[in-house]
Protein backbone atom coordinates (compact mmCIF):
# COMPACT_ATOMS: atom_id res chain seq x y z
CA UNK A 1 0.00 0.00 0.00
CA UNK A 2 1.39 3.41 -0.65
CA UNK A 3 0.77 6.25 2.12
CA UNK A 4 -2.05 8.27 1.90
CA UNK A 5 -0.94 11.20 2.97
CA UNK A 6 2.79 12.46 1.72
CA UNK A 7 3.45 13.55 5.62
CA UNK A 8 3.52 10.54 6.76
CA UNK A 9 6.85 9.53 7.96
CA UNK A 10 8.32 5.89 7.30
CA UNK A 11 6.20 3.22 7.90
CA UNK A 12 5.54 2.06 11.14
CA UNK A 13 5.31 -1.38 12.22
CA UNK A 14 3.59 -2.91 15.04
CA UNK A 15 3.17 -6.59 16.95
CA UNK A 16 0.35 -8.55 15.62
CA UNK A 17 1.87 -12.15 16.53
CA UNK A 18 3.46 -13.05 19.67
CA UNK A 19 6.40 -15.52 19.42
CA UNK A 20 4.07 -18.01 20.95
CA UNK A 21 1.54 -17.70 18.60
CA UNK A 22 4.32 -17.97 15.65
CA UNK A 23 5.30 -21.46 16.98
CA UNK A 24 2.22 -22.60 17.16
CA UNK A 25 1.12 -21.21 13.63
CA UNK A 26 4.01 -22.98 12.19
CA UNK A 27 3.57 -26.34 14.36
CA UNK A 28 -0.36 -26.19 13.15
CA UNK A 29 0.94 -25.86 9.52
CA UNK A 30 3.61 -28.61 9.45
CA UNK A 31 1.15 -30.82 10.93
CA UNK A 32 -1.82 -30.20 9.25
CA UNK A 33 0.77 -30.80 5.71
CA UNK A 34 1.58 -33.66 6.90
CA UNK A 35 -1.56 -34.75 7.69
CA UNK A 36 -3.45 -33.86 4.29
CA UNK A 37 -0.21 -35.44 2.43
CA UNK A 38 -0.50 -39.06 4.24
CA UNK A 39 -4.63 -38.62 4.47
CA UNK A 40 -5.47 -37.91 1.10
CA UNK A 41 -2.77 -40.30 -0.52
CA UNK A 42 -4.72 -42.82 1.28
CA UNK A 43 -8.17 -41.32 0.20
CA UNK A 44 -7.31 -40.97 -3.40
CA UNK A 45 -5.00 -44.08 -3.75
CA UNK A 46 -6.84 -44.93 -6.69
CA UNK A 47 -5.32 -42.02 -8.62
CA UNK A 48 -1.66 -41.70 -9.73
CA UNK A 49 -0.78 -39.07 -7.28
CA UNK A 50 -2.21 -40.75 -4.31
CA UNK A 51 -0.46 -43.89 -5.06
CA UNK A 52 3.35 -42.08 -5.65
CA UNK A 53 2.70 -40.21 -2.20
CA UNK A 54 1.57 -43.88 -0.19
CA UNK A 55 5.42 -44.94 -2.25
CA UNK A 56 6.61 -41.51 -1.15
CA UNK A 57 5.72 -42.06 2.22
CA UNK A 58 7.00 -45.76 2.23
CA UNK A 59 3.70 -47.37 1.86
CA UNK A 60 0.47 -48.15 3.42
CA UNK A 61 2.15 -49.07 6.99
CA UNK A 62 4.32 -46.07 7.27
CA UNK A 63 2.18 -43.76 6.01
CA UNK A 64 -0.64 -45.03 9.04
CA UNK A 65 2.60 -44.33 11.06
CA UNK A 66 3.10 -40.95 10.02
CA UNK A 67 -0.27 -39.33 9.96
CA UNK A 68 -0.75 -40.71 13.29
CA UNK A 69 2.20 -38.52 15.01
CA UNK A 70 0.79 -35.96 12.95
CA UNK A 71 -2.49 -36.40 14.14
CA UNK A 72 -1.16 -36.82 17.85
CA UNK A 73 1.42 -34.09 17.75
CA UNK A 74 -1.93 -31.84 16.48
CA UNK A 75 -4.34 -33.30 19.13
CA UNK A 76 -1.49 -32.70 21.92
CA UNK A 77 -1.08 -29.18 20.07
CA UNK A 78 -4.50 -28.35 20.66
CA UNK A 79 -4.73 -29.43 24.34
CA UNK A 80 -2.21 -27.31 24.47
CA UNK A 81 -3.35 -24.45 22.62
CA UNK A 82 -6.39 -24.24 25.76
CA UNK A 83 -4.24 -24.18 28.31
CA UNK A 84 -2.35 -21.72 26.37
CA UNK A 85 -5.07 -19.45 25.52
CA UNK A 86 -7.55 -20.12 29.25
CA UNK A 87 -4.69 -19.59 31.73
CA UNK A 88 -1.67 -17.70 30.51
CA UNK A 89 -1.60 -13.59 30.43
CA UNK A 90 -0.37 -13.65 26.91
CA UNK A 91 -3.29 -16.13 25.81
CA UNK A 92 -6.37 -14.83 27.68
CA UNK A 93 -5.23 -11.34 25.86
CA UNK A 94 -5.42 -12.64 22.56
CA UNK A 95 -8.69 -15.62 23.65
CA UNK A 96 -10.87 -12.07 24.83
CA UNK A 97 -9.78 -10.33 21.27
CA UNK A 98 -10.94 -14.07 19.51
CA UNK A 99 -14.32 -14.21 21.42
CA UNK A 100 -17.22 -14.49 18.47
CA UNK A 101 -20.08 -12.05 19.67
CA UNK A 102 -23.09 -11.04 17.44
CA UNK A 103 -21.23 -8.02 16.43
CA UNK A 104 -19.46 -10.38 14.42
CA UNK A 105 -22.32 -11.71 12.38
CA UNK A 106 -23.97 -8.35 12.22
CA UNK A 107 -20.26 -7.24 10.32
CA UNK A 108 -20.25 -10.11 8.69
CA UNK A 109 -23.58 -9.46 7.13
CA UNK A 110 -22.80 -5.54 6.34
CA UNK A 111 -20.00 -6.45 4.68
CA UNK A 112 -21.77 -9.24 2.24
CA UNK A 113 -24.44 -5.93 2.10
CA UNK A 114 -21.94 -3.84 1.49
CA UNK A 115 -20.15 -5.79 -1.07
CA UNK A 116 -23.62 -6.44 -2.77
CA UNK A 117 -24.47 -3.02 -3.03
CA UNK A 118 -27.07 -2.07 -0.17
CA UNK A 119 -25.36 -0.79 2.64
CA UNK A 120 -22.87 2.48 2.58
CA UNK A 121 -20.60 1.62 4.82
CA UNK A 122 -18.16 -0.84 5.23
CA UNK A 123 -17.76 -2.79 8.80
CA UNK A 124 -14.73 -1.43 10.87
CA UNK A 125 -13.28 -4.30 12.56
CA UNK A 126 -11.36 -4.51 15.88
CA UNK A 127 -8.04 -7.00 15.99
CA UNK A 128 -9.58 -9.60 14.32
CA UNK A 129 -12.54 -9.00 11.73
CA UNK A 130 -15.21 -11.61 11.37
CA UNK A 131 -12.86 -13.38 8.79
CA UNK A 132 -10.07 -14.04 11.15
CA UNK A 133 -12.71 -15.33 14.04
CA UNK A 134 -14.65 -17.47 11.44
CA UNK A 135 -11.23 -19.39 10.65
CA UNK A 136 -10.24 -19.80 14.19
CA UNK A 137 -13.25 -21.02 15.61
CA UNK A 138 -13.74 -23.42 12.37
CA UNK A 139 -10.43 -24.30 12.61
CA UNK A 140 -10.57 -25.13 16.36
CA UNK A 141 -14.00 -26.76 15.85
CA UNK A 142 -12.74 -29.09 13.18
CA UNK A 143 -9.44 -30.08 14.49
CA UNK A 144 -11.46 -31.36 17.85
CA UNK A 145 -14.41 -32.98 15.95
CA UNK A 146 -11.89 -34.65 13.11
CA UNK A 147 -9.75 -35.59 15.96
CA UNK A 148 -12.64 -37.54 17.44
CA UNK A 149 -13.00 -39.66 14.02
CA UNK A 150 -9.68 -40.29 14.36
CA UNK A 151 -9.18 -41.58 17.32
CA UNK A 152 -12.27 -43.94 16.76
CA UNK A 153 -10.54 -45.53 13.68
CA UNK A 154 -6.71 -45.65 14.79
CA UNK A 155 -8.80 -47.46 18.20
CA UNK A 156 -10.59 -49.71 15.60
CA UNK A 157 -10.34 -52.90 17.79
CA UNK A 158 -11.76 -50.93 20.42
CA UNK A 159 -14.19 -49.28 18.73
CA UNK A 160 -15.82 -52.62 17.34
CA UNK A 161 -16.54 -53.37 20.67
CA UNK A 162 -19.01 -50.76 20.90
CA UNK A 163 -19.82 -49.36 17.84
CA UNK A 164 -22.05 -51.01 15.14
CA UNK A 165 -19.93 -52.04 11.62
CA UNK A 166 -22.33 -49.34 10.00
CA UNK A 167 -21.20 -46.33 12.18
CA UNK A 168 -17.41 -47.06 11.84
CA UNK A 169 -18.20 -47.42 7.86
CA UNK A 170 -19.72 -43.65 8.66
CA UNK A 171 -17.12 -42.33 10.72
CA UNK A 172 -14.49 -43.17 8.11
CA UNK A 173 -16.31 -41.29 5.44
CA UNK A 174 -16.73 -38.64 7.79
CA UNK A 175 -13.26 -38.40 8.88
CA UNK A 176 -12.10 -37.93 4.94
CA UNK A 177 -14.94 -35.37 4.25
CA UNK A 178 -13.75 -33.69 7.73
CA UNK A 179 -10.44 -33.52 5.99
CA UNK A 180 -11.26 -32.24 2.93
CA UNK A 181 -13.20 -29.51 3.81
CA UNK A 182 -10.42 -28.63 6.17
CA UNK A 183 -8.12 -28.47 3.14
CA UNK A 184 -11.17 -26.53 0.78
CA UNK A 185 -11.60 -23.74 3.51
CA UNK A 186 -7.81 -23.67 3.85
CA UNK A 187 -7.22 -23.39 0.15
CA UNK A 188 -10.37 -20.28 -0.05
CA UNK A 189 -10.40 -18.48 3.11
CA UNK A 190 -6.74 -18.82 4.16
CA UNK A 191 -5.42 -18.54 1.28
CA UNK A 192 -7.59 -15.58 0.11
CA UNK A 193 -6.94 -13.78 3.33
CA UNK A 194 -3.43 -14.24 3.74
CA UNK A 195 -1.97 -14.53 0.42
CA UNK A 196 -3.83 -13.46 -2.59
CA UNK A 197 -6.23 -10.43 -0.46
CA UNK A 198 -4.51 -7.23 -2.24
CA UNK A 199 -3.48 -5.64 0.77
CA UNK A 200 -1.45 -8.62 1.78
CA UNK A 201 -0.31 -9.70 -1.41
CA UNK A 202 1.84 -12.05 -1.92
CA UNK A 203 1.75 -12.77 1.39
CA UNK A 204 0.89 -11.28 4.79
CA UNK A 205 4.65 -11.78 6.72
CA UNK A 206 3.24 -11.48 10.28
CA UNK A 207 3.42 -15.05 10.98
CA UNK A 208 7.30 -15.11 10.37
CA UNK A 209 8.00 -11.82 11.64
CA UNK A 210 5.45 -11.29 14.20
CA UNK A 211 4.95 -7.93 12.90
CA UNK A 212 2.32 -5.44 10.43
CA UNK A 213 2.63 -2.43 8.65
CA UNK A 214 0.38 0.43 11.05
CA UNK A 215 -0.90 1.86 7.89
CA UNK A 216 -2.22 -1.66 6.92
CA UNK A 217 -3.84 -1.74 10.30
CA UNK A 218 -5.32 1.57 9.50
CA UNK A 219 -6.80 -0.23 6.82
CA UNK A 220 -7.95 -3.26 7.49
CA UNK A 221 -8.54 -3.48 11.11
CA UNK A 222 -9.45 0.60 11.96
CA UNK A 223 -10.97 -0.42 15.28
CA UNK A 224 -7.64 -1.42 16.84
CA UNK A 225 -5.63 0.83 15.21
CA UNK A 226 -7.41 3.77 16.90
CA UNK A 227 -7.32 1.81 19.92
CA UNK A 228 -3.97 1.52 20.11
CA UNK A 229 -3.65 5.64 19.00
CA UNK A 230 -5.74 5.96 22.11
CA UNK A 231 -3.21 3.71 24.28
CA UNK A 232 -0.27 5.98 23.11
CA UNK A 233 1.05 2.03 21.65
CA UNK A 234 1.37 4.10 18.19
CA UNK B 1 40.91 -78.58 -29.85
CA UNK B 2 41.48 -80.47 -26.84
CA UNK B 3 38.40 -79.19 -25.09
CA UNK B 4 36.30 -80.19 -28.17
CA UNK B 5 37.79 -83.89 -28.65
CA UNK B 6 37.11 -83.82 -24.54
CA UNK B 7 33.64 -83.29 -25.11
CA UNK B 8 32.75 -85.63 -27.76
CA UNK B 9 34.71 -88.37 -25.65
CA UNK B 10 32.44 -87.47 -22.69
CA UNK B 11 29.47 -87.46 -24.84
CA UNK B 12 30.19 -90.90 -26.10
CA UNK B 13 30.70 -91.99 -22.39
CA UNK B 14 27.41 -90.63 -21.29
CA UNK B 15 25.89 -92.13 -24.32
CA UNK B 16 27.24 -95.61 -23.13
CA UNK B 17 25.97 -95.47 -20.39
CA UNK B 18 22.64 -94.63 -20.94
CA UNK B 19 22.61 -96.71 -23.64
CA UNK B 20 19.76 -99.15 -21.95
CA UNK B 21 18.05 -96.37 -21.00
CA UNK B 22 17.68 -95.40 -24.39
CA UNK B 23 14.69 -96.33 -26.80
CA UNK B 24 15.56 -100.24 -28.75
CA UNK B 25 14.57 -101.00 -31.75
CA UNK B 26 11.27 -103.34 -31.80
CA UNK B 27 13.65 -106.28 -32.52
CA UNK B 28 15.29 -106.21 -29.29
CA UNK B 29 12.58 -105.64 -26.60
CA UNK B 30 10.56 -107.25 -24.27
CA UNK B 31 7.23 -108.07 -26.18
CA UNK B 32 3.94 -107.23 -24.54
CA UNK B 33 3.51 -111.23 -23.98
CA UNK B 34 6.35 -112.04 -21.78
CA UNK B 35 5.20 -109.46 -19.38
CA UNK B 36 1.34 -110.45 -18.99
CA UNK B 37 2.81 -113.75 -18.26
CA UNK B 38 3.07 -112.62 -14.58
CA UNK B 39 1.12 -109.33 -14.87
CA UNK B 40 -1.98 -110.51 -16.95
CA UNK B 41 -2.97 -113.08 -13.64
CA UNK B 42 -5.72 -110.74 -12.19
CA UNK B 43 -4.65 -111.77 -8.51
CA UNK B 44 -0.55 -110.67 -9.41
CA UNK B 45 0.13 -108.07 -6.78
CA UNK B 46 2.27 -107.52 -3.89
CA UNK B 47 1.65 -106.88 -0.08
CA UNK B 48 3.83 -103.98 1.31
CA UNK B 49 5.31 -103.77 4.32
CA UNK B 50 2.83 -101.47 5.83
CA UNK B 51 0.63 -103.79 5.06
CA UNK B 52 -0.88 -101.82 1.47
CA UNK B 53 -1.44 -104.18 -1.45
CA UNK B 54 -0.20 -102.47 -4.59
CA UNK B 55 -1.74 -104.23 -7.67
CA UNK B 56 0.38 -104.89 -10.14
CA UNK B 57 -2.68 -106.63 -12.70
CA UNK B 58 -1.90 -105.37 -15.76
CA UNK B 59 -3.46 -106.49 -19.73
CA UNK B 60 -2.77 -105.41 -22.87
CA UNK B 61 -6.27 -103.71 -22.66
CA UNK B 62 -4.76 -101.30 -19.67
CA UNK B 63 -3.08 -98.97 -22.63
CA UNK B 64 -6.22 -99.16 -24.73
CA UNK B 65 -8.25 -96.05 -25.32
CA UNK B 66 -5.29 -93.88 -23.76
CA UNK B 67 -2.53 -91.73 -25.63
CA UNK B 68 -0.14 -94.14 -25.31
CA UNK B 69 -2.45 -97.05 -27.10
CA UNK B 70 0.91 -97.66 -29.66
CA UNK B 71 3.29 -97.96 -26.56
CA UNK B 72 4.54 -101.05 -25.27
CA UNK B 73 5.31 -101.79 -21.41
CA UNK B 74 9.10 -101.08 -22.10
CA UNK B 75 8.71 -98.28 -24.11
CA UNK B 76 8.19 -96.01 -20.39
CA UNK B 77 9.74 -99.23 -18.36
CA UNK B 78 12.86 -99.12 -20.04
CA UNK B 79 14.95 -100.08 -17.19
CA UNK B 80 13.31 -103.55 -17.39
CA UNK B 81 16.01 -105.46 -19.57
CA UNK B 82 15.48 -109.13 -18.40
CA UNK B 83 11.90 -110.98 -17.52
CA UNK B 84 11.40 -111.47 -14.85
CA UNK B 85 13.21 -108.43 -13.53
CA UNK B 86 14.37 -108.72 -10.20
CA UNK B 87 14.57 -105.32 -8.78
CA UNK B 88 11.63 -103.34 -8.57
CA UNK B 89 11.45 -101.23 -11.56
CA UNK B 90 12.03 -97.27 -11.29
CA UNK B 91 9.56 -94.67 -11.65
CA UNK B 92 8.73 -93.89 -15.16
CA UNK B 93 10.22 -90.71 -16.04
CA UNK B 94 7.65 -88.96 -18.67
CA UNK B 95 10.19 -86.29 -20.09
CA UNK B 96 11.98 -89.50 -21.56
CA UNK B 97 9.69 -88.88 -24.45
CA UNK B 98 7.99 -85.73 -23.64
CA UNK B 99 10.65 -83.12 -24.25
CA UNK B 100 10.74 -80.21 -26.68
CA UNK B 101 11.54 -81.46 -30.09
CA UNK B 102 11.57 -84.61 -29.77
CA UNK B 103 11.70 -87.46 -32.55
CA UNK B 104 8.97 -89.55 -31.36
CA UNK B 105 6.29 -86.59 -31.30
CA UNK B 106 5.17 -86.79 -28.22
CA UNK B 107 3.23 -83.23 -27.40
CA UNK B 108 5.20 -81.11 -25.27
CA UNK B 109 4.60 -77.68 -23.65
CA UNK B 110 6.73 -75.83 -20.99
CA UNK B 111 4.49 -77.84 -18.21
CA UNK B 112 7.32 -80.07 -17.06
CA UNK B 113 9.32 -77.41 -16.88
CA UNK B 114 6.95 -75.54 -14.47
CA UNK B 115 6.85 -78.50 -12.50
CA UNK B 116 10.27 -78.88 -11.62
CA UNK B 117 10.08 -74.82 -10.13
CA UNK B 118 6.88 -75.67 -8.39
CA UNK B 119 6.41 -77.07 -4.14
CA UNK B 120 5.76 -80.87 -6.40
CA UNK B 121 8.96 -80.45 -7.87
CA UNK B 122 11.55 -79.31 -5.10
CA UNK B 123 9.77 -81.85 -2.85
CA UNK B 124 10.73 -84.37 -5.51
CA UNK B 125 14.03 -82.84 -5.64
CA UNK B 126 14.70 -83.14 -2.03
CA UNK B 127 13.88 -86.49 -1.94
CA UNK B 128 10.37 -86.57 -0.91
CA UNK B 129 8.87 -89.56 -2.60
CA UNK B 130 5.64 -89.34 -1.80
CA UNK B 131 5.52 -86.14 -3.66
CA UNK B 132 4.08 -86.71 -6.82
CA UNK B 133 5.51 -86.93 -10.46
CA UNK B 134 3.58 -86.62 -13.97
CA UNK B 135 1.73 -89.88 -13.35
CA UNK B 136 0.57 -89.26 -10.08
CA UNK B 137 -2.16 -86.56 -11.63
CA UNK B 138 -2.32 -87.77 -15.03
CA UNK B 139 -2.52 -91.31 -14.25
CA UNK B 140 0.14 -94.41 -15.10
CA UNK B 141 -1.35 -96.84 -17.96
CA UNK B 142 -4.48 -95.13 -18.44
CA UNK B 143 -3.71 -91.65 -19.79
CA UNK B 144 -6.32 -89.50 -21.44
CA UNK B 145 -6.02 -86.40 -23.04
CA UNK B 146 -6.37 -83.27 -20.55
CA UNK B 147 -9.22 -81.99 -23.03
CA UNK B 148 -11.29 -85.12 -22.23
CA UNK B 149 -13.60 -84.77 -19.86
CA UNK B 150 -12.98 -88.70 -18.65
CA UNK B 151 -8.77 -87.21 -17.80
CA UNK B 152 -7.80 -87.56 -14.07
CA UNK B 153 -6.99 -83.50 -14.68
CA UNK B 154 -10.16 -82.51 -16.16
CA UNK B 155 -11.80 -80.07 -14.65
CA UNK B 156 -14.57 -82.63 -13.19
CA UNK B 157 -11.93 -85.04 -12.16
CA UNK B 158 -9.00 -82.59 -10.49
CA UNK B 159 -10.11 -82.39 -7.54
CA UNK B 160 -10.35 -86.13 -6.74
CA UNK B 161 -7.40 -86.41 -8.26
CA UNK B 162 -5.11 -83.91 -6.33
CA UNK B 163 -7.56 -85.35 -3.10
CA UNK B 164 -5.53 -88.88 -3.13
CA UNK B 165 -2.81 -86.73 -1.09
CA UNK B 166 -4.78 -84.13 -0.22
CA UNK B 167 -7.54 -85.83 1.79
CA UNK B 168 -8.57 -83.61 4.19
CA UNK B 169 -8.71 -80.47 1.84
CA UNK B 170 -10.68 -82.29 -1.01
CA UNK B 171 -12.90 -83.18 1.93
CA UNK B 172 -13.58 -79.33 2.78
CA UNK B 173 -13.89 -78.52 -0.97
CA UNK B 174 -16.17 -81.43 -1.74
CA UNK B 175 -18.95 -79.75 0.85
CA UNK B 176 -17.98 -75.84 0.18
CA UNK B 177 -19.81 -73.87 -2.66
CA UNK B 178 -17.40 -74.35 -5.42
CA UNK B 179 -16.66 -78.01 -5.09
CA UNK B 180 -21.04 -78.48 -4.87
CA UNK B 181 -20.84 -76.46 -8.08
CA UNK B 182 -18.65 -78.58 -9.54
CA UNK B 183 -20.28 -81.65 -8.67
CA UNK B 184 -23.42 -80.65 -10.32
CA UNK B 185 -20.83 -80.00 -13.98
CA UNK B 186 -20.57 -76.30 -13.63
CA UNK B 187 -17.54 -75.66 -15.71
CA UNK B 188 -17.08 -72.47 -14.21
CA UNK B 189 -16.80 -73.58 -10.69
CA UNK B 190 -13.08 -73.31 -9.61
CA UNK B 191 -11.31 -76.94 -8.64
CA UNK B 192 -7.87 -76.97 -7.47
CA UNK B 193 -5.96 -76.05 -10.47
CA UNK B 194 -8.53 -72.89 -10.76
CA UNK B 195 -6.98 -71.43 -8.03
CA UNK B 196 -3.75 -72.74 -7.92
CA UNK B 197 -2.27 -73.48 -11.34
CA UNK B 198 -2.00 -76.48 -12.37
CA UNK B 199 1.89 -76.98 -13.07
CA UNK B 200 3.32 -73.89 -11.10
CA UNK B 201 1.48 -75.10 -8.24
CA UNK B 202 3.91 -73.17 -5.24
CA UNK B 203 3.19 -72.96 -1.62
CA UNK B 204 0.79 -70.31 -0.51
CA UNK B 205 3.60 -68.66 1.34
CA UNK B 206 5.58 -68.64 -1.63
CA UNK B 207 5.52 -65.16 -3.14
CA UNK B 208 5.33 -66.37 -6.90
CA UNK B 209 1.62 -68.28 -5.90
CA UNK B 210 -1.39 -67.78 -6.94
CA UNK B 211 -2.65 -67.71 -3.48
CA UNK B 212 -0.10 -66.01 -1.83
CA UNK B 213 -1.75 -63.25 0.64
CA UNK B 214 -1.36 -60.01 -1.92
CA UNK B 215 -2.43 -62.56 -4.48
CA UNK B 216 -5.34 -63.60 -3.24
CA UNK B 217 -7.94 -60.93 -4.61
CA UNK B 218 -7.00 -60.84 -7.44
CA UNK B 219 -7.08 -64.33 -8.16
CA UNK B 220 -10.56 -64.59 -7.46
CA UNK B 221 -11.17 -61.63 -9.27
CA UNK B 222 -10.78 -63.37 -12.35
CA UNK B 223 -13.87 -65.31 -12.06
CA UNK B 224 -15.95 -62.76 -9.28
CA UNK B 225 -14.68 -59.45 -11.02
CA UNK B 226 -15.94 -61.13 -14.58
CA UNK B 227 -19.70 -59.56 -15.23
CA UNK B 228 -19.50 -62.21 -17.83
CA UNK B 229 -19.19 -65.40 -15.23
CA UNK B 230 -21.21 -64.19 -12.17
CA UNK B 231 -24.06 -62.63 -14.39
CA UNK B 232 -25.13 -66.30 -14.60
CA UNK B 233 -24.93 -67.44 -11.14
CA UNK B 234 -27.12 -64.21 -9.80
CA UNK B 235 -23.45 -63.03 -8.21
CA UNK B 236 -22.26 -59.35 -8.10
CA UNK B 237 -19.18 -58.40 -9.12
CA UNK B 238 -18.76 -55.18 -7.15
CA UNK B 239 -17.28 -56.98 -3.94
CA UNK B 240 -14.37 -57.19 -5.59
CA UNK B 241 -14.44 -53.15 -6.22
CA UNK B 242 -16.01 -52.65 -2.64
CA UNK B 243 -12.88 -54.76 -1.10
CA UNK B 244 -10.58 -52.54 -3.13
CA UNK B 245 -11.93 -49.59 -1.81
CA UNK B 246 -11.61 -50.63 1.59
CA UNK B 247 -8.55 -50.06 4.18
CA UNK B 248 -7.80 -53.83 3.76
CA UNK B 249 -8.22 -53.71 -0.23
CA UNK B 250 -6.09 -50.95 -0.10
CA UNK B 251 -3.43 -51.79 2.04
CA UNK B 252 -3.14 -55.29 0.45
CA UNK B 253 -2.63 -53.47 -3.03
CA UNK B 254 0.43 -51.48 -1.38
CA UNK B 255 1.78 -54.93 -0.44
CA UNK B 256 0.53 -55.55 3.10
CA UNK B 257 0.44 -59.27 3.80
CA UNK B 258 -1.24 -59.45 7.45
CA UNK B 259 -3.88 -57.04 6.06
CA UNK B 260 -7.34 -59.29 5.42
CA UNK B 261 -7.79 -60.56 1.63
CA UNK B 262 -10.72 -62.59 0.87
CA UNK B 263 -9.37 -65.75 1.36
CA UNK B 264 -9.27 -64.45 5.07
CA UNK B 265 -12.97 -63.93 5.79
CA UNK B 266 -14.51 -66.14 3.41
CA UNK B 267 -12.42 -69.31 3.83
CA UNK B 268 -10.02 -71.35 0.94
CA UNK B 269 -11.50 -74.37 0.47
CA UNK B 270 -14.04 -74.37 3.14
CA UNK B 271 -15.88 -71.04 0.93
CA UNK B 272 -19.59 -71.56 1.85
CA UNK B 273 -22.37 -69.11 0.53
CA UNK B 274 -23.53 -66.32 3.61
CA UNK B 275 -26.62 -67.89 3.71
CA UNK B 276 -25.23 -70.90 5.03
CA UNK B 277 -24.98 -71.18 8.77
CA UNK B 278 -21.33 -72.87 8.55
CA UNK B 279 -20.31 -69.83 6.24
CA UNK B 280 -17.59 -67.81 7.79
CA UNK B 281 -19.37 -65.14 6.40
CA UNK B 282 -22.38 -66.23 7.62
CA UNK B 283 -24.17 -63.25 10.49
CA UNK B 284 -23.86 -65.26 13.03
CA UNK B 285 -20.06 -66.30 12.36
CA UNK B 286 -18.59 -63.21 11.55
CA UNK B 287 -17.60 -62.30 15.10
CA UNK B 288 -15.66 -64.90 15.42
CA UNK B 289 -14.05 -64.24 11.91
CA UNK B 290 -13.23 -61.07 12.75
CA UNK B 291 -11.66 -61.61 15.88
CA UNK B 292 -9.37 -63.77 14.07
CA UNK B 293 -7.43 -60.29 13.29
CA UNK B 294 -9.73 -57.72 15.88
CA UNK B 295 -9.79 -59.39 19.49
CA UNK B 296 -12.80 -58.82 21.21
CA UNK B 297 -14.93 -58.46 17.84
CA UNK B 298 -18.54 -58.64 18.86
CA UNK B 299 -21.90 -58.81 17.13
CA UNK B 300 -21.68 -55.46 16.26
CA UNK B 301 -19.54 -56.16 13.12
CA UNK B 302 -22.77 -58.12 11.50
CA UNK B 303 -24.72 -54.81 12.51
CA UNK B 304 -24.40 -53.06 8.73
CA UNK B 305 -23.67 -54.17 5.34
CA UNK B 306 -19.69 -55.63 4.42
CA UNK B 307 -19.10 -54.71 1.35
CA UNK B 308 -20.00 -51.12 1.43
CA UNK B 309 -20.01 -48.83 -1.62
CA UNK B 310 -20.88 -45.27 -0.55
CA UNK B 311 -21.44 -44.05 -3.66
CA UNK B 312 -24.62 -46.66 -3.85
CA UNK B 313 -27.88 -46.30 -2.61
CA UNK B 314 -27.84 -49.75 -1.40
CA UNK B 315 -25.42 -49.00 0.93
CA UNK B 316 -27.80 -46.55 2.96
CA UNK B 317 -27.52 -44.31 5.60
CA UNK B 318 -23.86 -44.98 4.41
CA UNK B 319 -24.62 -43.62 1.29
CA UNK B 320 -26.86 -40.23 2.42
CA UNK B 321 -24.06 -39.32 4.76
CA UNK B 322 -21.50 -39.54 1.74
CA UNK B 323 -23.90 -37.95 -0.39
CA UNK B 324 -24.60 -34.90 2.65
CA UNK B 325 -20.97 -34.13 2.72
CA UNK B 326 -20.07 -33.91 -0.93
CA UNK B 327 -22.69 -31.63 -1.49
CA UNK B 328 -21.51 -29.44 1.65
CA UNK B 329 -17.99 -29.62 0.32
CA UNK B 330 -19.20 -28.74 -3.01
CA UNK B 331 -21.45 -25.84 -1.54
CA UNK B 332 -18.76 -24.98 1.04
CA UNK B 333 -16.44 -24.13 -1.91
CA UNK B 334 -18.67 -22.12 -4.12
CA UNK B 335 -19.93 -20.21 -1.27
CA UNK B 336 -16.12 -19.24 -0.21
CA UNK B 337 -15.25 -18.43 -4.26
CA UNK B 338 -18.77 -16.31 -4.07
CA UNK B 339 -17.11 -14.56 -1.14
CA UNK B 340 -13.65 -13.97 -2.31
CA UNK B 341 -15.22 -12.44 -5.72
CA UNK B 342 -17.66 -10.13 -3.38
CA UNK B 343 -15.18 -9.20 -1.07
CA UNK B 344 -12.60 -8.36 -3.87
CA UNK B 345 -15.20 -6.11 -5.76
CA UNK B 346 -16.61 -4.44 -2.48
CA UNK B 347 -13.09 -3.50 -1.68
CA UNK B 348 -12.32 -2.03 -5.26
CA UNK B 349 -14.73 -0.03 -4.51
CA UNK B 350 -14.16 0.86 -0.67
CA UNK B 351 -10.66 2.18 -2.15
CA UNK B 352 -11.97 4.30 -4.90
CA UNK B 353 -14.71 5.76 -2.51
CA UNK B 354 -11.66 6.74 -0.49
CA UNK B 355 -9.21 8.63 -3.04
Amino acid sequence: MTPMSAGTPKSVSIVRMSFMFRVQHALLMVTLLVLALTGFALMYHENWLGRNLIRLEGGVLYRGFLHRAAASLLMGQLIFHAFYMLFTRGGKKEFGEFLLVRQDFADFLQAIRYNLGTAAEYPRFGKYGYKEKFQYWGATLGIFLISVTGIILWAETFSMRFLPKVVLDITLIVHGYQGLLAFVILLFWHMYNEHLHPSVFPMNAAWLTGRVDAEWLRQEHPLEYEKMKREGVL
Amino acid sequence: MKGTVLTAGLVVALLGMCAPGLPQPASARISLEKCTLCHGKQEFRKILVDGKIRELFVTADSLKGSVHEKKTCVDCHFDISEIPHRERPRRVNCTHCHYKGNAEGAPQSDGYLAYFESVHGKAIARGNAKAPLCQDCHGSHFILKVKSDASLVAQGNVAETCGHCHIQIYAQYKTSVHGVAAAKGIKEAPSCTGCHGEHKIYSPKDPKSTVYATHVAEQCSKCHGSVSIMSKFGIETEKVETYRESFHGVASQFGSRTVANCASCHGTHEIRPEADPLSSVNPKNVAKTCGKCHPGANANVAVGKMHVDAKKKEAGIVYYVASFFKYLTIGTMLALIIHILLDMYGRTKRLRGEK
